[in-house]
């Protein structure tokens, strides 16, 4: 009898968790309709392993790099690990997380999200904290992702001890069923690859007309706790002879300023890195800003991101030593696939714009 | 077994309880953030041609009064829905935050020494003018004087001594 009762116990647990899993998988966002960058990081898992450079950062890095470029080109291995306004912390964390799976020979880490020194400092905190799901929830299970999650929480998400809905994300999302669309349903079990090796692909074009004006700071000095997690990327890279790369996309707003420059510059020389300002050789790149851009300079579209693709790849052959897999059949046979895919999704977008 | 069926009940209302004390959760609408009180009367402000430009302003009724820019652009951002515009004239930008149907003045800042700030300071003053109309608090030791009223700020930045922008903004985080 009492061995009845821890069956029909067990069982109720289970069936108890297995309803509680699916609620969750379906009030959670989706991210495969209008805001695909929610989905970038966990399409990573897929495709980890064997890529010789790893791009980390924000929509700089995710927009404006196209690694089948690189691939067919160069046959560079490489793959983006890129989420909307990624902070620094969240870079580190990735970056942490990318060498449990694979080491590469180059890390390449876009130092726009310098400028931002605690969750605080991004401003508005709910828009701050739908930035923060869209970098952690796609993290598998990890010391990595706890840490990031506790580096990443907003002051009012500590008051109500947010970090466990990033345990539990239905704590976090139980009110979403009233916003439930197909979606939600359609992609609950499987989703679809929104990018092609953590590129998101847009084909669409809006030219830059006018320069996108700010008004000066009162301090340029970058803060201390992105300093902080920048040194613990130099570390960590080096543990793993690895080399880091940092870059300034080419994107002309938000502002790049002549004293953040300078603050990398520096940095790269003190620490002995490579440090390439991609918004100094535009026109070397051959950027043509009335096409190859559809958000009026803020991000390239994939024409853009080609060209970019084609002129960075000759860095990392010429000043990183990456190699050439295209000799290899069993990894040509694998970017075959990716090529492809990422050919019919160009070919699709055109056809849509 | 009755013990059992309790527990999984209190697990249940647990995570209930746990997710109704939640805030909503985040969207992904708007650019710079619906934190505005549009059209708060205490917000900072300057005269233009006769028209006050105030934080949380209506930008309609501001184009209408002062007539269009010389320049207009549109800045999206990374995964967020909705526009903030940027209106340049000749002596001043407006920034602009998107609510409903409307936009409303999230930022401003001046170019030149033709318009200046209802306590009379201007780009090109001297500190010292500067202390004069917002006192020695509000400077932070190194070059700029900033003063804050509810959820909006305004900072005067001084280059060798002497004034060269004068910002105004919403307050958000």
């Amino acid at each position: 009898m009492k061995k009845k009762s821890i069956l029909i116990l067990c069982a109720s647990l289970a069936v108890c968790i297995a309803l509680l899993w699916l609620l969750q998988a379906l009030l959670m966002p989706k991210y495969m309709g209008s805001v695909k960058e929610g989905a970038l990081i966990g399409e990573y898992y897929d495709n980890a392993g064997n890529n010789d450079v790893v791009f980390i950062g924000d929509c700089e890095v995710y927009e404006n790099f196209s690694p089948i470029t690189m691939w067919e080109e160069y046959g560079i291995t490489s793959i983006i690990r890129g989420s909307a306004q990624q902070m620094i912390w969240q870079s580190y964390y990735l970056m942490e997380e990318t060498f449990q799976y694979e080491t590469p020979k180059v890390m390449v880490f876009n130092v726009l999200s310098m400028k931002y020194d605690t969750p605080q400092s991004t401003g508005d905190q709910t828009q701050r904290e739908a930035y923060n799901r869209m970098t952690l929830d796609g993290m598998r299970w990890s010391d990595s992702k706890w840490n990031s999650v506790l580096a990443s929480m907003t002051e009012e998400e500590k008051e109500w001890q947010g970090q466990w809905s990033y345990l539990f994300p239905l704590l976090r999302y139980h009110d979403r069923w009233s916003q439930l669309t197909a979606e939600d349903f359609q992609y609950l079990f499987k989703k679809d690859q929104v990018s092609d090796n953590g590129y998101l692909m847009q084909t669409g074009v809006k030219p830059y007309e006018d320069e996108h004006v700010q008004p000066p700071l009162v301090d340029y000095t970058f803060g201390e706790n992105s300093y902080y997690y920048l040194d613990k990327m130099v570390e960590l890279c080096k543990s793993h002879g690895t080399q880091l790369v940092l870059i300034k996309a080419p994107s002309l707003y938000p502002v790049w300023w002549d004293e953040w420059d300078q603050q990398m510059v520096e940095y790269a020389e003190k620490h002995d890195l490579l440090y390439v300002n991609l918004l100094e050789t535009q026109e070397e790149i051959g950027i043509d800003w009335s096409k190859d851009t559809y958000d009026a300079g803020l991000h390239l579209n994939v024409y853009g991101a080609e060209k970019l693709a084609s002129y960075f790849g000759r860095i990392l052959v010429d000043e990183c030593g990456v190699a050439d897999h295209r000799g290899d059949d069993t990894v040509s046979a694998v970017w075959a696939e990716k090529v492809a895919t990422y050919y019919a999704r160009k070919e699709k977008l055109e056809a849509q714009s | 077994m009755k013990r059992w069926m309790a527990f999984l009940l209190v697990l249940c209302m647990a995570v209930g309880f746990a997710a109704c004390s939640t805030p909503e959760a985040p969207t992904t609408d708007g650019t710079t953030p619906n934190v505005g009180n549009p059209g708060d009367p205490n917000a900072y402000y300057f005269t233009h041609k006769g028209t006050d430009i105030r934080l949380n302003g209506d930008m309609e009724a501001i184009l209408k009064a002062i007539g269009e820019p010389k320049k207009y652009t549109e800045e999206t951002s990374c995964a967020f829905t909705g526009l903030d515009k940027t209106y340049t004239y000749d002596s001043f930008v407006i920034q602009t935050y998107p609510k409903g149907d409307k936009d409303y003045v999230y930022m401003f800042w001046f170019l030149d020494d033709m318009v200046e700030t209802p306590e009379g300071v201007k780009i090109g003053d001297t500190q010292a003018a500067v202390e004069a109309a917002y006192g020695t608090d509000a400077y932070n030791g190194k070059n700029a004087f900033i003063t804050k009223k509810d959820n909006y700020s305004m900072t005067v930045i001084l280059k060798d001594g002497v004034v060269s922008s004068i910002q105004y903004t919403i307050v958000i985080g």
